[in-house]
């Protein structure tokens, strides 16, 4: 099923909102990510269909931001902050922590599809150092490998719960 | 725009407000190296390789004036501190700028030290190298070591196909942008972008198939780093091994000025020469990466006689001797009225002139066509010569104060550069409307697209004129002058309306209007026709012809008619009188010859460089009907297979010539190689069968002159008289040139096309410092050979008088049992001879139909699945391809080669039914 079949009301509603259609392009991709798991070669076409762009516009927007993903992920997207200040506050370990915990490094996904991990830079909340976002959520001061154990189990639970998540980050509050 | 003066180290320069530091700059002599910044496209500022030292006069913010110092005069301050980038920054009163300071080679060294951090340094397997700025750059400004550790470049996988024609080299790319910008700015296909961001930037193409562009050779040569590579040029010859050879393209109307890079006679590229006046630095895919078919395997190289079934190879002295015997034969027994002869719009001015030398005058017959005669193939209807454009017209330079009507054309196939032309056209502030019966990509780049139901294209064109006269946009003045026929035009007029003309054309009154306003209230105007308006049939050009004079917009620079005929040469073939109506005896037409071959009225033909029976049994059996036919050509065309006696020719590379394009410009090509194979050129093969022919009755001297102006007359209604001076009988030409100077003495307005008059012909100031061009403008060649002359058109002749003659349609029925109106639509891209071996192959198409999407949908077929066609002249089938914008009830076949089309169409336009097969 195509978004436009699937979501079509959605995109309507987004594309309204703008004075040009092209200025959709990021809301559209947030939402074929979430259809698809991550941005296919298909569902990038799909959105330039959609907004009379060039496929190549599309893709050039896709490869710039980071919060769009152009390789499976997971259901959980850690992103976790490695800029000066949070590294100062112990970014690194966190890091550590994580891909111990869940026996990935950098980049990677869990075999079970539940988490991947990325390095950001910067996410505009250094007085909680060190932080992550799971699908743009904010998880702060994570300073002790308990946290993390805490905040990893709660996440699994509720994607086991059957909650609905979103990797671009629609449903996060902050 | 008013001007301003500055002081660029130490040196006055004024130049107009508005023109950044580089340019100013370059206009005083001094260069600033620069990157991403090229004089053709709008200024980024990405790569920062033009800093310079910009000082302004300092003002007192407190009262707003300039500050003067103790010495009278005004205190100067470093623009915000710091060096400012010069393509960005515009020129300001009493500027100073500084270009050679020691900041400014420090910021210089280090720039290039930054972009060399990661560059492979793979010089030496680079076909670049040679012509390469960076290489340029980094030898007069950069720095001879850099502090960097090699082994920590960024490497990437080398080189990876960014389309089937370029190759990117990532470790090369500088992010300069002047590719993406081109595409999008210039081409207007926006297929390259940027990928990812950092140290991981680089270019992608996401187009289907990927860069898909009829312009993407240009990238190459605006590239200043070896990045983008052609796969036609890859690894063939280091660049100052090759041998640049002035020639022009023959592939279509617009005469692209074009370089044959030879090492020793093998054609390693080609490269487009600048001038403004016709390509400005660009050239098309096919015109870069066409020209392969010269060095092909299949050429022919002997003559060839036939024997029984086959065709065996001669000498040359028996081929003639036989062609000459033949002919005369023929002219004794059955009249040379029994004669034809058919050659094709692709040959240069001195094959076709005394081709119909021969023809008209030598053999005595007027029966001579530059068209194949296919049932398909549209009357050529000639308005570029009549009404121009002006004589002086440079559409580099027409912007604001221009407005273009694009009449059934679609110029990215038609004549690929004129995209670029008219969307330049476009960003300098002109007017375009588009109006065509099926969608086109110039569309895009239009005010106002205006699409008519095919068919009725001419009722479309006549509500332009009514409009005109509706609106009061009458050129008073130059009416009253030169035109006639007013009050009967309007007569003719009176009962229609505009509203109702759209109505039944299916337009948008508003839009025609718009339009109409557009062109007459514009200072300069040009309408633009091809193929589909020519389709259309004569009451569509009446139209347009009435619409140029009626408004005034002809007989002066910058405003006039351009006629996209197929052919690179059409315009030349019409003026050297390769037409039946050129003498003062009318003859037959192709069409009426093939007829005439059936029923044995014509016994034999002379054709040169053109391949009528090509997909076209109808014509295959005409040539079969006839006693006896010489083709002259350089492939073994379909045509040549059924001919008695073949005579080869060199390729443009191997001979020299001139070429007419479709503004008059006449253009002079240069020998680039020893002929291929030994073979002569076209005109020497014509005066060798004259000379071996026995005298016999030929016409009188004034029936044999190609009078270009009457037929133009009649075309237009000029009343102008041509006046010309009888060609002598003679066949004495030692060299292309001295047939050039007959043509010059005897062809209606050739008058000063001389070889060495068009070697003479040198570029004005084009703003390029001479050789320092790859530092600024990529590696084009600079224009040292001529940039041709333009003919004059009868309007340019002040004293000419035209007669209005638009006529309102034929009511237009549709077909009863057939409701589907067939076009033939042309592709650049045809798999013609040309495209022998060519990289371009891959992006022919086989045959197929262009069905819209409600018509697939009612005879529910999906792309690829079969539908037959049926015609009142036959039934085809063909795997159909869905168009999203095509109008409903409209099909569309492309024109390329293997296309059964002669075998449905009954006329230009055809009505067809369509059922699914499979």
């Amino acid at each position: 099923m195509s978004l436009l079949e699937k979501s079509g009301a959605e995109i309507d509603a987004i594309i309204a909102r703008y004075p040009q259609k092209r200025s959709a392009v990021l809301p559209l991709l947030y939402l074929a990510q979430d259809e698809y798991g991550y941005l296919t070669d298909a569902a990038m076409r799909e959105v330039a269909t959609i907004l009379d762009l060039p496929p190549t516009d599309v893709f050039e927007v896709a490869g710039f931001y980071s919060l769009l993903y152009e390789q499976p992920v997971g259901r959980w997207v850690l992103q976790v902050c490695d800029d000066v200040p949070c590294a100062f506050c112990g970014a690194e370990e966190l890091i550590a922590t994580i891909q111990e915990r869940l026996g990935i490094t950098v980049d990677q996904t869990t075999a079970d599809g539940m988490f991947t991990l990325q390095r950001v830079k910067c996410l505009a909340d250094c007085n909680h150092a060190p932080l992550l976002q799971a699908n743009l959520e904010y998880h702060r001061d994570l300073t002790t490998p308990q946290q993390v154990d805490q905040l990893l189990a709660a996440l699994r639970r509720r994607a086991e719960s059957g909650e609905k998540l979103s990797i671009s980050g629609r449903y996060a509050e902050q | 725009m008013p001007d301003v003066t500055l002081v660029i180290n130490g040196q006055t320069v004024t130049v107009p407000a508005g023109t950044n530091i580089v340019d100013a700059a370059r206009a005083a002599g001094v260069a600033i190296p620069v990157f991403c910044y090229h004089p053709r496209l709008p200024p980024v500022g990405m790569c920062r390789m033009c800093l310079v030292e910009v000082w302004t006069p300092r003002v007192d913010p407190a009262t707003r004036q300039v500050v003067i110092g103790d010495d009278g005069k005004p205190v100067m301050a470093l623009m915000m501190g710091k060096l400012q980038p010069g393509c960005v920054t515009p020129v300001s009163d009493g500027m100073e700028v500084r270009t050679a300071t020691e900041k400014v080679h420090v910021a210089q060294k280090g720039q290039l030290e930054f972009l060399l951090t990661s560059h492979p340094l793979d010089c030496p397997v680079c076909d670049k190298g040679g012509e390469c700025p960076l290489q340029n750059l980094t030898m007069q400004f950069g720095p001879s070591t850099s502090r960097f550790d090699y082994g920590d470049k960024i490497h990437f996988e080398k080189p990876i196909p960014l389309g089937d024609l370029i190759y990117l080299d990532r470790e090369r790319c500088i992010l300069c942008s002047r590719c993406v910008r081109f595409q999008d700015e210039l081409a207007g296909d926006p297929v390259l972008g940027f990928d990812h961001r950092g140290r991981a930037w680089e270019i992608i193409s996401k187009s289907d198939p990927p860069f898909d562009s009829k312009f993407s050779g240009n990238t190459t040569d605006i590239c200043p780093v070896g990045a983008l590579t052609s796969a036609d040029f890859r690894f063939k010859a280091r660049v100052w091994e090759v041998r640049p050879t002035a020639s022009i393209c023959p592939h279509c109307p617009v005469g692209c000025n074009l370089s044959l890079d030879m090492r020793h006679d093998k054609l390693m590229r080609v490269m487009p020469r600048e001038n403004d006046y016709v390509n400005e630095i660009w050239i098309c895919d096919k015109g870069r990466f066409g020209m392969r078919f010269i060095e092909s395997a299949d050429r022919l190289r002997h003559p060839l006689i036939r024997k029984g079934d086959s065709l065996v190879p001669a000498p040359w002295d028996e081929a003639i001797a036989l062609v000459a015997e033949k002919l005369s034969q023929i002219r004794e027994h059955a009249g040379a009225a029994s004669l034809g002869g058919l050659a094709g719009p692709e040959l240069p001015n001195e094959d076709l002139y005394l081709f119909q030398k021969l023809v008209r005058q030598t053999l005595g017959s007027p029966n001579l066509d530059c068209s194949t005669g296919a049932s398909g193939a549209p009357e050529v209807v000639d308005l570029a010569a009549t009404l121009g454009v002006g004589r002086g017209t440079n559409l580099a330079k027409s912007g604001a104060g221009t407005a273009v009507l694009i009449m059934g054309a679609d110029p990215e196939e038609e004549a690929p550069l004129y995209v670029l032309r008219l969307r330049g056209i476009v960003a300098r502030g002109g007017d375009l409307t588009v109006i065509n019966p099926y969608p086109t990509k110039l569309e895009r780049s239009a005010a106002r697209s205006i699409r008519p139901h095919a068919g009725f294209e001419a009722f479309a064109a006549l509500a332009l004129v009514k409009a005109v006269l509706d609106q009061g946009l009458i050129a008073t003045e130059f009416v009253t002058a030169r035109v006639q026929g007013l009050d009967e035009l309007t007569a003719r007029l009176r009962e229609q309306s505009v509203e109702s003309l759209c109505e039944t054309a299916g337009v948008s009154e508003a839009s025609v209007r718009a339009a109409a306003q557009a062109f007459a209230t514009a200072e300069h105007a040009i309408i633009i026709y091809g193929r589909a308006a020519l389709a259309a049939g004569e009451d569509v050009l009446r139209a347009l012809t009435d619409l140029a004079l009626l408004t005034g917009k002809a007989g002066r620079p910058g405003s006039g008619v351009i006629a996209l005929l197929p052919g690179g040469n059409a315009r030349g073939a019409l003026d050297m009188g390769v037409h039946p109506g050129a003498g003062s005896r009318r003859g037959m037409g192709a069409r009426e010859m093939w007829a005439a071959a059936r029923d044995g009225r014509l016994r034999g033909m002379i054709i040169a460089g053109m391949d009528p029976a090509r997909d076209n049994p109808a014509i295959a059996a005409a040539l079969d009907a006839l006693e006896f036919v010489v083709v002259q050509d350089i492939f073994l065309t379909e045509t040549a297979q059924r001919a008695d006696v073949v005579l080869p020719t060199a390729s443009i590379a191997g001979r020299e010539g001139t070429f007419t394009n479709a503004e008059r410009r006449v253009q002079r090509f240069r020998q680039a190689r020893i002929p291929e194979y030994n073979t002569p050129a076209g005109w020497e093969v014509m005066q060798r069968i004259a000379r071996a022919l026995p005298p016999g009755r030929s016409e009188s001297v004034t029936d044999a002159r190609p009078v270009a102006g009457r037929r133009a007359q009649r075309a237009s209604g000029a009343t102008a008289t041509a006046t010309m001076d009888a060609p002598p009988a003679t066949w004495d030409y030692a060299v292309a040139s001295d047939v050039a100077d007959e043509i010059a003495a005897t062809v209606r307005g050739y008058a000063g096309t001389t070889y060495a008059s068009l070697g003479l012909t040198r570029a004005p100031e084009w703003g390029r410092q001479p050789d320092e061009a790859v530092y600024y403008d990529g590696t084009s060649y600079q224009n040292a050979e001529g940039i041709g002359i333009q003919i004059a058109a009868t309007a340019d002749d002040p004293k000419t008088v035209f007669a209005l003659r638009a006529r309102v349609p034929a009511p237009f029925t549709r077909h009863a049992t057939r409701p589907y109106l067939l076009l033939a639509v042309t592709r650049a891209y045809d798999g013609g001879e040309w495209g022998r071996e060519s990289k371009l192959r891959s992006r022919m198409v086989p045959p197929h139909v262009i069905l819209s999407v409600a018509d697939a949908a009612a005879h529910s077929v999906a792309p690829g699945a079969i539908v037959r066609l049926e015609s009142d002249a036959g039934r085809i089938e063909l795997p159909v391809q869905i168009e999203v914008t095509l109008p409903q009830g409209l099909v569309l076949i492309p024109d390329v080669c293997g296309t059964p089309l002669s075998t449905i169409q009954t006329g230009p336009q055809t009505w067809v039914a369509i059922s699914r097969v499979a």
